[in-house]
C-alpha cells in the first residue's frame, strides 16, 4: 500500500535515534496532548475570569435548567419530564424532544464527585464541560490524524483543534450546548470507524456502534455520521475496493449503530422513517448485494463473472434507490425535512421557513469568517487534503469525503463551520507534517520534540515576518534542499504558528467568550462598568411575582425566562411550534387592543420587551421586529402585512416618518413608553439613531411594572378587564343577545314552529341582563 | 425571703441551661440530653410576686420611632419602701406588644448588664413579666437607678398600607401612654423620638408637648399599676423597612486557619406595599423619588473578613462595593432592584475570617467564640435565624454555650472534600431577632490533633496506590494470548 509507505520512514527513522524509541516517543505524545488539553482548557476560560462562572447565552440555559432538574429528581423522571413552565398552555415534553447526552454527561460527573465528597454545585460542571471536553476531542482528533497519516501529524492536528476558534467558539466555558461534546463524540466515531475498516474486527465495529449511540444522545448532528459513513462505504464500493473488512464493519456498525439510536426517545423510529437516514439503510443492502455477488464470484472467479459483479452491483444500487423512492412516494418513509432541505437549497428557509432564516447563525458562511475561525488552516489543509488523495487508502477516501462534504455544509450555514473544523484541523496537522518532514530529514532532528516546542510555542507573542501560506508547495517540490532555504522555511514556519496561535487566542478572547447575559461597557480611564439588565430583570421576576405568572415575550428569552426567572413562558428558543410564535409575534405586531385580545386568550400577565436604545445595545426587539412581522405574516396573512410596517418607500425606521402601524404596534409602544433619557434630545434611540416618532403616548391595557437600570428590559403587566376604564355601556345594551334565529322563532309564536325545530329550547329563557335581576319571558 | 431561694434555683437551673452538653453522635445521649433540655425548660417558667415594697419612684420613658423598629429604654429610679431588702423587682410587657417583643435587657447606673430572666405572676397570664436581678440588694428606703431597654418589631404599621411610588410611607405606633409596670409609679414622662416632622396626628393628653421631631409627655404623678391608655402617634416614616424574613449562618470551621462564613439571607420590603406601575423614568429623575423604597444598605462584616462574594441563583451580584475600615469591613450593598413595598430579593453572602481570631485551643480541646448572627443593615428585623456550625471531621465532646435561649435542632453530618465519616453539624434556631442580639456564642469541642494528617495521608495513598497500579500494569503482560508475529516495524 501506497499510504504506510509514508507513514513508515518516519516511524523507522525514528527508532534510529532513540535508544528507547518506545518510551521517549510516549512520553513526548503525552506531554503534547496533555499540554494541548491544558492549552484548550486555559484559553477557553476567558469569560469566566473577565466576568464569573455563568451560563451564556440561551440554549445553554435550558441544557443548565434540565440538568439542575435531572440532579435533582433523578434520570427516570427527567426523562418523564412534562415541562408546564414552557409553551403555555400547550407544555412540552422535555424528556421526548431533548438529546440527553449533555445532561448525562454532566449528571454522571456530578454523581461521581459527590459520591467522592466532592461538592461541586452542578452549575460549575456545566460551566466547565465544555472545555474539559475540548481536551477529550484534541486527544480523539490525535487518534484520528494518526490512524489516517503518522502520529506526528496527529499531534499537531490536536494542538490545532485545542485551541482553533471555529471549536472554541461554541465551547468556551459556560456554553453548556450539545456541540461542547458532540465534536469529541463526532471525531472519536470516526477513529473507532477507520480503526474498524482498516482491522475488519467486529469488537471496534461495535465499539464504533456504541461511540456512535453516545453522539446519537449528543447531538442532532448525529445524522452526519450515519450519512457520512454510508457515503465512505458506497464510494469505496464504487472505487472497487469492496473487502471482508468493510463488509463486517459497516454491516456490524449498521445494525447495532441503528438499534441503539432507536433507544433515544427523541430519535425514536426516525432511523427506519425518514429520508435522512435512508443512504444508510440503501447501501447497508447494497453492500450485501455485493458481498452475496462476491461470494458467487469467489465460487467460480471467471472473466465473465467480474462484469456480472458490475452490472450486478449497479443494479442492485438502482433497485435500492428505487425502493427507497417508493417508499418515500407511499408515505413509509417521511420526505426530508425542512431543516435538511434548506439545506441543498439556501433559498428555501427564507421562502418557507421564517423561523429558521431568522436565526442570524443560520445564514450562509462569508469569506471572512472562514479566515477568521481558521485562520492559517484554511489556506493549508487543502495540501493535506491534496497528500492525502495522492496517497490514497481506505481510511484516507473517508477523510477527503469528510473534508468535501463538511466544507460544503459550513459554506451554507455559518453554524456548520463546527464540522469543518475538525477536518480541517487534521488535514492541516498532516500537511504541516508533511512539511515538516521534508525540511528536517537531513537534519536528523526528531520531529517529535519541534512539535512540542510548537504546541508551547502557541503562546508566545508573534513574529514581525509576513506570513507565507506559498511556502509549502515551494518546500514539498524541492527535493535538494540548501541550509539556507531550510532555516528559512522553518523560521517562516514558525512565525505562521505563532501568528496562528496569537490569532486563535484573540478571537476566542474578543469574539466568543462574551457571556451575552452580562454586558460590560468600558470608560474613558479604561474602568469597567457591568451592565447586568438581565439578570436584574430576571431577579425581578423571579422574586415579586406570582408563582404561575405568564410572561409573554419573544421566543429568544424564553429559555432565559425559565432558566433564571423561572416562570413560565409562552414560547421558547426550542421553536417546535410555529403557530404559537406566530401568534405571539402577531400581538407584537398588532395596535394595544387587538394584541389584548390575543393576550388574554393566552392568559399572558407580563409582557417582556428588551430595548436597547437607551444604552446602543443592537440586538433589542425592536430590530428583530421585522421577523416577528414576517413570521406573523406567514400565519396570519389576513392581519399582518410586512409592507405596513415599512415607510412608503421601503425604510424601516422608527421616527416621524415611520408607519402609522408601527408606531402603533405594542412593540413599539412597549419599547418606548415613558422613554426619555439617553441621549442629548431627550428620548433619543441611540441604537437606531432617531428621535421616536410617537411620544408622550398612554398605555391603557398594560402597566409598567419594572424596567431595569439601563432601560434594557422591561417588564409590563398586562391588566384584568376590571382595572382598565372600558367605554360604558347603558343597561338597555347588556343583553346578552340569544341565538337570533331561536328569538324569531319565538317571537312568531310557537305554534308555527315545528317540533323537530324547538329541540333542545328551553320554554321561557330567562334573559341575562348584566345589573338587573332575572326576569321571566313571559 | 422564700423569693430568694426560688431565685438561687432559677440561677443553678440557667447555669445548666445554658451548658447543655450535647455529644456529637451518640444518639442515646441525644435523647437524653433533649430530655433534659425540656425539663429545664418546664423548670425554667417560674413564678414570681410582686412585691408591694417596691415602688418605681420616678421613670424617664423614650420611644424611639424613628426606625422601623420601636425603642423603648426606661430610666427607673427604683425605692424600697418596704422593711426588708429587695434584691429583685419585675418588668412587665402588655399583652397587646408582648408578641412583638424581640429583645429586653437592664443596666445598672454604672451601665454594667443585670440578669434577666423570663417568669409569670399569677393572676395575670395575658401579660408577660422578665425578672431583673439587682446586683446588690436594695436595702430599705433607699433608691436606686436601672435602666431597661426592649426592642419591639413589626409595632409600626404602615397606614395606608400601599402607596404609590412617589408617596411617603406614613407608619402609625400604637402604644402605651403610661409605663406598663406591676408597681406604683410615682412621676413619670415619656419621650416620643420620631425625627421628622411630619407627624399626621398623635395622641394629646395633657400635659405634652410637641416640638419638631419629638413628642413629650408628661410628667404623670401617682399613676396605678398595670395602667393603659392608649397612645398613638401617625407619622412619616420613609427609614427602610426591610425584613429579613430567613437567614441561614453557615460557620465552618478548618484547623488548617480559616473559618468560612456563608450566610443565605432572604429580605422582603415590609413597609407600605407599592400601589400601581412602577416608573424607571420617574425613578431616574430625581434621587428623592420612591422615598419608601431601598436601593442599598450597608452590612458590616469583621476586619479581619476577606475573600468576600455577594451572589444569588443567578450568579454574581454586580452592583456592590467594599470599603475595608479600621475596625470592620464595611460592604455597601445593592440588590439588584430597588426594594419596594411587598418587594423581596434573596442573596448570599460568604466571606473567610482566619481562625485564630475566634478558636483557641489548648492540647485537644479547642474553643469556638464567634456571633450568633452578624449585622446585616441597622436597626435589622430577622425573622427566623438558622445557624449552623460546621466543624471539623472527628471532633468529638461538642458543648454549646449561647448567651440567650435558642432552639437547638438535631445535629447532622455534612459531607466535603475528603471526608469519610462526615463532619459534625451543631444547628440552633432563633425567631425574632434584632442587633441587640448579636453576641458570642461558646463551642466547645475536643479533636485529637493528629486527625489533621488524615486528609493529606488520604491524598498521598491514594497516589501511591494508582502509581503502584500502572507499574504493576506496565511491567505485567496481562493479554490472553501472544500475538502471532511481530509488529511490521
Amino acid at each position: 500500500m501506497p499510504a504506510t509507505a509514508v507513514a513508515k520512514p518516519e516511524n523507522g527513522r525514528n527508532k534510529g535515534i532513540f535508544h528507547n524509541t518506545a518510551g521517549f516517543s510516549t512520553l513526548i505524545t503525552v506531554t503534547v496532548l496533555s499540554l494541548a488539553w491544558l492549552a484548550g482548557f486555559a484559553s477557553r476560560l476567558f469569560a469566566v475570569i473577565r466576568f464569573e462562572s455563568i451560563i451564556h447565552e440561551f440554549d445553554p440555559w435550558f441544557n443548565y435548567r434540565s440538568t439542575a432538574y435531572m440532579v435533582q429528581h433523578g434520570f427516570y423522571n427527567f426523562l418523564n419530564w412534562f415541562d408546564e413552565r414552557a409553551w403555555y398552555p400547550l407544555g412540552r415534553i422535555v424528556g421526548g424532544t431533548v438529546y440527553p447526552g449533555l445532561m448525562i454527561t454532566s449528571g454522571t460527573i456530578h454523581w461521581i464527585l459527590h459520591a467522592l465528597n466532592i461538592p461541586i454545585h452542578i452549575r460549575d460542571i456545566c460551566v466547565f464541560l465544555a472545555p474539559v471536553f475540548s481536551g477529550l476531542t484534541a486527544i480523539a482528533t490525535y487518534l484520528l490524524t494518526s490512524e489516517i497519516w503518522s502520529r506526528g501529524a496527529g499531534l499537531f492536528a490536536a494542538c490545532f483543534i485545542a485551541i482553533v476558534p471555529g471549536y472554541s467558539s461554541r465551547s468556551v466555558a459556560g456554553s453548556y450546548d450539545n456541540e461542547g461534546i458532540a465534536i469529541f463524540a463526532l471525531q472519536f466515531t470516526y477513529y473507532l470507524w477507520l480503526k474498524s475498516v482498516k482491522s475488519g474486527s467486529i469488537f471496534w465495529s461495535i465499539c464504533t456502534a456504541l461511540s456512535y449511540f453516545y453522539m446519537v444522545s449528543a447531538w442532532g448532528g448525529y445524522v452526519f455520521i450515519i450519512n457520512l459513513i454510508p457515503l465512505h462505504v458506497f464510494v469505496l464500493l464504487v472505487m472497487g475496493r469492496f473487502s471482508q473488512r468493510l463488509f463486517v464493519s459497516y454491516t456490524v456498525f449498521y445494525i447495532i449503530g441503528l438499534l441503539l439510536s432507536m433507544q433515544i426517545p427523541f430519535v425514536g423510529f426516525q432511523p427506519i422513517r425518514t429520508s435522512e437516514h435512508m443512504a444508510a439503510s440503501g447501501v447497508f443492502a447494497l453492500l450485501m448485494a455485493v458481498g452475496a455477488l462476491k461470494y458467487l464470484h469467489s465460487l467460480n472467479p471467471k472473466g465473465q463473472w467480474k462484469q456480472l459483479l458490475i452490472v450486478g452491483g449497479f443494479l442492485a444500487a438502482v433497485a435500492v434507490f428505487l425502493v427507497v423512492v417508493l417508499l418515500t412516494y407511499m408515505g413509509v418513509i417521511a420526505p426530508w425535512s425542512g431543516r435538511f432541505y434548506s439545506l441543498w437549497d439556501t433559498a428555501y428557509a427564507k421562502i418557507h421557513i421564517p423561523i429558521i432564516a431568522s436565526v442570524s447563525e443560520h445564514q450562509p458562511t462569508t469569506w471572512s469568517s472562514f479566515f477568521f475561525d481558521l485562520h492559517v488552516l484554511v489556506c493549508t489543509f487543502p495540501v493535506g487534503l491534496w497528500y492525502c488523495i495522492k496517497n490514497i487508502n481506505d481510511e484516507r477516501v473517508f477523510v477527503a469525503l469528510y473534508a468535501l462534504s463538511a466544507v460544503y455544509f459550513a459554506g451554507v450555514m455559518v453554524r456548520l463551520m463546527l464540522t469543518l473544523t475538525p477536518v480541517v484541523c487534521v488535514l492541516a496537522g498532516i500537511a504541516f507534517s508533511i512539511l515538516l518532514d521534508l525540511v528536517l530529514r537531513e537534519d536528523e532532528m526528531c520531529p517529535p520534540p519541534v512539535e512540542s516546542e510548537e504546541s508551547k510555542s502557541l503562546y508566545d507573542k508573534a513574529g514581525k515576518l509576513k506570513k507565507r501560506p506559498h511556502e509549502t508547495p515551494n518546500g514539498a517540490s524541492e527535493a535538494g534542499l540548501g541550509m539556507n532555504v531550510r532555516s528559512g522555511t522553518l523560521i517562516a514556519f514558525m512565525i505562521l504558528l505563532m501568528l496562528f496561535s496569537v490569532h486563535c487566542t484573540w478571537a476566542t478572547s474578543n469574539a466568543y467568550s462574551s457571556p451575552s447575559i452580562v454586558l460590560a461597557s468600558y470608560g474613558n480611564d479604561g474602568s469597567r462598568r457591568i451592565l447586568d439588565d438581565f439578570r436584574e430583570a430576571y431577579g425581578w421576576l423571579s422574586q415579586n411575582t406570582a408563582e404561575d405568572a405568564r410572561i409573554m415575550s419573544w421566543w429568544d428569552y424564553g429559555y432565559q425566562i425559565a432558566g433564571m426567572g423561572n416562570r413560565t413562558t409562552l414560547v421558547d428558543n426550542n421553536t417546535w411550534n410555529n403557530s404559537h410564535i406566530a401568534l405571539v409575534g402577531k400581538a407584537m405586531a398588532s395596535n394595544e387592543s387587538a394584541a389584548y385580545s390575543i393576550m388574554t386568550a393566552l392568559d399572558v400577565d407580563y409582557v417582556l420587551v428588551i430595548f436597547g436604545g437607551a444604552i446602543g445595545y443592537s440586538g433589542d426587539d425592536i430590530n428583530k421586529f421585522i421577523w416577528m412581522v414576517r413570521i406573523a405574516e406567514g400565519e396570519h396573512p389576513k392581519d399582518i402585512h410586512e409592507a405596513d410596517y415599512f415607510t412608503e418607500r421601503g425604510e424601516y425606521r422608527v421616527d416621524s416618518e415611520a408607519s402609522k402601524t408601527m408606531l402603533n404596534c405594542l412593540m413599539y409602544k412597549l419599547s418606548y413608553y415613558r422613554y426619555d433619557s439617553g441621549g442629548s434630545p431627550p428620548g433619543y434611540d441611540r441604537t437606531r439613531g432617531a428621535l421616536p416618532g410617537n411620544r408622550g403616548f398612554k398605555l391603557t391595557y398594560l402597566e409598567e411594572a419594572y424596567t431595569t437600570e439601563h432601560w434594557l428590559v422591561r417588564i409590563y403587566r398586562v391588566k384584568k378587564p376590571d382595572e382598565f376604564n372600558r367605554p360604558r355601556l347603558p343597561v338597555a345594551k347588556r343583553t346578552i343577545s340569544t341565538t337570533n334565529s331561536v328569538s324569531k322563532k319565538l317571537a312568531i309564536g310557537p305554534g308555527t314552529t315545528t317540533s323537530k325545530r324547538r329541540k333542545g329550547l328551553l320554554k321561557n329563557k330567562p334573559t341575562v341582563v348584566k345589573g338587573k335581576k332575572v326576569a321571566r319571558l313571559e | 425571703m422564700a423569693c430568694t431561694s426560688a431565685n438561687v434555683v432559677k440561677c443553678h437551673c440557667q447555669k445548666k441551661w445554658s451548658s447543655v452538653t450535647m455529644p456529637a453522635m451518640a444518639k442515646i445521649q441525644f435523647c437524653f440530653t433533649f430530655i433534659l433540655f425540656i425539663a429545664i425548660n418546664c423548670a425554667s417558667v417560674n413564678v414570681d410576686n410582686i412585691s408591694s415594697d417596691v415602688k418605681f419612684k420616678n421613670v424617664d420613658r423614650t420611644i424611639d420611632l424613628s426606625s422601623q423598629l420601636v425603642k423603648i429604654s426606661q430610666k427607673i429610679t427604683l425605692e424600697n419602701s418596704g422593711k426588708s431588702p429587695v434584691k429583685s423587682f419585675l418588668v412587665a410587657v402588655e399583652a397587646s406588644s408582648k408578641n412583638n417583643l424581640a429583645y429586653i435587657g437592664a443596666k445598672d447606673s454604672s451601665g454594667k448588664d443585670l440578669r434577666v430572666s423570663e417568669t409569670t405572676v399569677k393572676g395575670h397570664d395575658s401579660a408577660k413579666f422578665w425578672r431583673v436581678d439587682l446586683k446588690d440588694a436594695l436595702n430599705a428606703g433607699s433608691t436606686v437607678v436601672v435602666t431597661s431597654e426592649t426592642v419591639f418589631t413589626k409595632a409600626l404599621q404602615p397606614y395606608p398600607t400601599a402607596i404609590t411610588q412617589q408617596e411617603d410611607q406614613l407608619v402609625k405606633y400604637t402604644g402605651n401612654l403610661y409605663v406598663y409596670s406591676p408597681y406604683q409609679v410615682t412621676s413619670q414622662k415619656t419621650n416620643v423620638v420620631v425625627v421628622t416632622k411630619g407627624i399626621e396626628s398623635f395622641s394629646k393628653v395633657k400635659p405634652f408637648s410637641q416640638q419638631d421631631g419629638a413628642i413629650q409627655y408628661g410628667p404623670y404623678p401617682n399613676v396605678a399599676p398595670f395602667t393603659e391608655k392608649e397612645l398613638s402617634v401617625h407619622y412619616k416614616n420613609n427609614s427602610p423597612f426591610l425584613t429579613v424574613t430567613r437567614i441561614e449562618r453557615l460557620i465552618e470551621v478548618s484547623h488548617w486557619g480559616n473559618i468560612a462564613i456563608e450566610e443565605l439571607i432572604e429580605v422582603e420590603h415590609t413597609g407600605a406595599k407599592l400601589k400601581g406601575p412602577f416608573s424607571r423614568y420617574d425613578y431616574q429623575q430625581d434621587l428623592h423619588s420612591g422615598p419608601a423604597s431601598v436601593r442599598s444598605y450597608k452590612t458590616l462584616l469583621p476586619a479581619s473578613a476577606s475573600d468576600v462574594y455577594y451572589r444569588d441563583t443567578n450568579g454574581n451580584i454586580s452592583t456592590s462595593n467594599m470599603k475595608v475600615k479600621k475596625d470592620s469591613v464595611e460592604l455597601d450593598l445593592r440588590p439588584r432592584y430597588p426594594l419596594f413595598g411587598g418587594w423581596k430579593t434573596h442573596y448570599t453572602l460568604g466571606y473567610n475570617v482566619p481562625s485564630y481570631e475566634y478558636l483557641y485551643h489548648s492540647g485537644n480541646e479547642y474553643l469556638l467564640k464567634m456571633r450568633v448572627i452578624d449585622h446585616i443593615f441597622d436597626d435589622m428585623q430577622v425573622d427566623e435565624l438558622t445557624t449552623k456550625i460546621i466543624l471539623p471531621e472527628g471532633s468529638v465532646g461538642i458543648k454549646l454555650n449561647v448567651p440567650y435561649p435558642v432552639t437547638r435542632l438535631a445535629d447532622s453530618l455534612h459531607y466535603t472534600y475528603l471526608d469519610t465519616k462526615g463532619r459534625p453539624v451543631i444547628t440552633f434556631k432563633k425567631s425574632n431577632v434584632v442587633e441587640n442580639h448579636i453576641q458570642d456564642f461558646q463551642l466547645r469541642y475536643t479533636f485529637p490533633r493528629l486527625l489533621m494528617f488524615q486528609e493529606p495521608l488520604l491524598v498521598v495513598g491514594f497516589l501511591y496506590a494508582l502509581f503502584l497500579l500502572v507499574i504493576i500494569y506496565v511491567r505485567l503482560d496481562f493479554s490472553i494470548h501472544k500475538a502471532e508475529h511481530q509488529h511490521k516495524d
